[in-house]
């Protein structure tokens, strides 16, 4: 992936020769190869997420490249580690955008780092493919060129109260978070949202996830007479707290919320493997077992190939790994179907109706470049895991 | 409530007395409020996981292996971060040496453990309670750090020595005392004080970077309340602090029980500057 000197001096020069002639154009751009520019976070410490999308975006770009390319051209991709950095990332971005040439931006992976860097982005005018989920990272006024092929905040929040509300019939909910930007942004974002679902906030709190003790908040929540729990942060040991403090407590009570409730490090905090019962944390329903305990179709097609391609699942999640897989092949279609042009791929994925990724079914329009659609957003059993996948929630028809 | 308030106040405040000793036994030493404390509370419950749970020593082993790296960064630190300032102790160089060679630790520690918290043993398989481990285990290493402290500065030759040291650095000198072995050893039973009160609240804090920082801050108000040097201060003040930390906790919860201990420190700064337990200065001009 690295540039030599002699490299970037050819490259210059067959610069220098296709301006100087009308006619050699063409003939170079069509051999020359779709050049990716991807910004994940590979280190630091928001990274797990960045790894094994990553996973996912190489075996892709492994694949579109030995069937032959796209329309015979390579696929190149160009990775800039952001180091879980924002500043990082428009140093990244910046590079890539104007010493690397890059057709097209993946990324960045989160959402500080894309908020930094896609006003970037933007201003010169790249077409952008992100998974975060920040709502204001999408605007098709300020960011004409951005899309998302993921969920945003709102849908994350919604696809929870949905559950809390309208499946558990718990109408009385506990909504905390830690003190993080996150954390106290979902609380603001979501109570109202709550409410006009009917549901009583009967205890809100912004909560020092370094407190080893939670019990006088959970003893407030269900003093308030909470129904039901939803956390809204990333700390594993603050989500873990919550899970140990009900089991002691012996309190029956739902928590629902965010995805890191069924992660492996919150897992590993529990004092008890039973205190992860009746938590759901949100997941996507293309990457969740059904009914029958079984993954849909395309999904368990791609599962086996990722298990044949021995990539590793033992320390991650299947959506994370497919979020990857699919970014680079939404990409490979658009510059198949329209051309590698910024405005090529722009209006290509401006009419784009019901691609089906394995991570979620994606879908734009010129005034939505929000692709996710809201019913595949859904809630899953954490304590379900296998192979990286969830059941999901019961009230999902499982 | 009652007794949660007292077994957490007083685990948590144990862990906060035994890294304001660690404070202290640094200062006393060297005369330099090394930032190193809290990182090596960090490091007590991160190496303890590392050893026990991740290569399966025995808890007595791990144990001792803790310490061990806790006496190895405490000679680290004094020869990296005091040391070379200790010439120029009156523009407190030494805040910038000791905090950046703490993050650095803190970084490289974040990177090859990861950021995100991990569980820390059960030392003693025994049944969980209301008198559990992960309450008394903090308030025994206090207990025997204290009067460990006070036997060995009392009642043995090296510990008069340490004595003489803080209360005149150059009258020690002038009678032949070797100051800076006798600053290094501090150092060491420093990092052991600093990693055993880690390791004593891995339980409770679990094996977790960001520990740090929350133990640099509130090991240091304890130190600010009881006393600079101060060791009985230290510990009055950190017992203190946990229980009226964990009783904001209760009556107030959320952020507002952080505000509650910032707000009655700075009152009680303001009333005594010279903290709870210390003596008033007096200057000759």
């Amino acid at each position: 992936m690295s540039v030599r000197r002699r490299q970037v001096l050819t490259g210059s020069a067959a610069g220098a020769v296709s301006l100087a002639s009308g006619l050699a154009s063409p003939a170079i751009a069509a051999n020359e190869p779709i050049r990716i520019g991807y910004l994940p976070a590979l280190t630091g410490p928001s990274s797990s997420t960045g790894v094994a999308m990553n996973r996912g975006t190489i075996f892709a770009i492994e694949e579109l490249n030995a069937a032959g390319g796209i329309n015979g051209r390579k696929i190149e991709l160009i990775v800039r580690d952001t180091q879980s950095d924002p500043t990082k990332a428009v140093n990244g971005a910046a590079e890539l955008i104007h010493r690397q040439k890059v057709n097209i931006i993946s990324g960045p992976g989160n959402s500080g780092e894309s908020l930094a860097a896609t006003p970037l982005i933007a201003r010169d005018g790249i077409p952008q493919l992100h998974p975060c989920w920040v709502d204001t990272l999408i605007d098709v006024k300020k960011y004409p060129m951005a899309f998302r092929n993921a969920p945003t905040n709102s849908q994350i929040g919604a696809a929870a109260n949905h559950y809390v509300v309208d499946v558990l019939k718990r109408k009385k909910v506990a909504v905390i978070s830690d003190t993080t930007g996150y954390g106290t942004a979902s609380v603001e974002t979501y109570v109202p949202m709550l409410k006009e679902k009917g549901a009583q906030v009967v205890y809100q709190a912004n909560i020092d996830a370094a407190n080893p003790d939670l019990k006088p908040d959970m003893l407030r929540m269900r003093d308030a007479g909470a129904e039901a729990i939803m956390p809204w942060s990333v700390n594993a040991g603050f989500l873990a707290r919550i899970c140990n403090t009900r089991g002691n407590m012996g309190w029956d009570v739902p928590i629902v919320g965010q995805t890191t409730l069924g992660s492996g490090q919150t897992k590993a905090l529990l004092e008890k493997p039973e205190y992860w019962n009746k938590v759901y944390s949100n997941n996507f329903k293309n990457c969740c077992y059904g009914a029958d305990g079984k993954l849909p179709a395309q999904t368990a097609e791609f599962a086996e190939r990722i298990r044949k391609a021995k990539i590793d699942m033992a320390d991650t999640l299947l959506w994370w790994i497919a979020s990857g897989w699919d970014a680079p092949r939404m990409i490979a279609e658009a510059v198949k179907a329209a051309g590698s042009s910024p405005k090529e791929i722009t209006g290509y994925w401006n009419q784009l109706k019901g691609w089906p990724g394995v991570y979620g079914t994606v879908r734009f329009t010129p005034e939505q470049h929000n692709g996710f659609l809201d019913d595949e957003v859904v809630m899953c059993e954490v304590n379900s895991l296998r192979d990286g996948a969830f059941n999901l929630a019961p009230g999902y028809g499982s | 409530m009652l007794e949660s308030i007292v077994s957490y106040g007083l685990a948590v405040g144990a862990v906060y007395a035994l890294i304001g000793i660690t404070y202290n036994v640094m200062f006393t030493a060297s005369r330099v409020f090394s930032f190193t404390a809290g990182m090596l509370g960090m490091l007590g419950g991160v190496l303890g996981a590392l050893f026990i749970d991740q290569m399966g020593l025995p808890v007595i082993v791990g144990l001792a292996a803790t310490l061990a790296c806790g006496a190895v960064i405490g000679v680290v630190t004094e020869i990296v971060t005091v040391r070379p300032v200790l010439k120029s102790l009156e523009q407190h160089l030494y805040v910038l040496s000791t905090l950046a060679f703490a993050l650095l630790v803190q970084q490289f520690t974040a990177i090859e453990w990861g950021t995100e918290a991990r569980p820390f043993p059960r030392l003693f398989k025994i049944e969980a309670g209301l008198l559990d481990q992960q309450f008394w285990l903090p308030l025994l290493a206090c207990a025997v750090t204290v009067v460990g402290l006070e036997l060995l500065y009392r009642r043995t030759l090296i510990g008069r020595a340490f004595l003489a040291i803080s209360e005149d650095n150059y009258a020690a000198r002038a009678l032949g005392l070797p100051e800076q072995w006798l600053r290094i050893a501090s150092f060491i039973l420093a990092g052991m004080i600093g990693t055993l009160a880690g390791f004593s609240g891995g339980e409770l804090l679990l094996a977790f970077f960001g520990n740090q920082s929350i133990l640099n801050f509130y090991g240091f108000v304890p130190v600010a309340l009881g006393g600079m040097g101060s060791n009985r201060g230290a510990l009055i003040g950190g017992l203190a602090l946990g229980v009226f930390q964990q009783t904001a906790n209760f009556l107030v919860g959320g952020v507002f029980a952080a505000v509650a201990v910032f707000a009655v420190f700075i009152v009680v700064l303001l009333l005594r500057p010279e903290g709870l337990a210390g003596a008033s200065g007096a200057r000759r001009v």
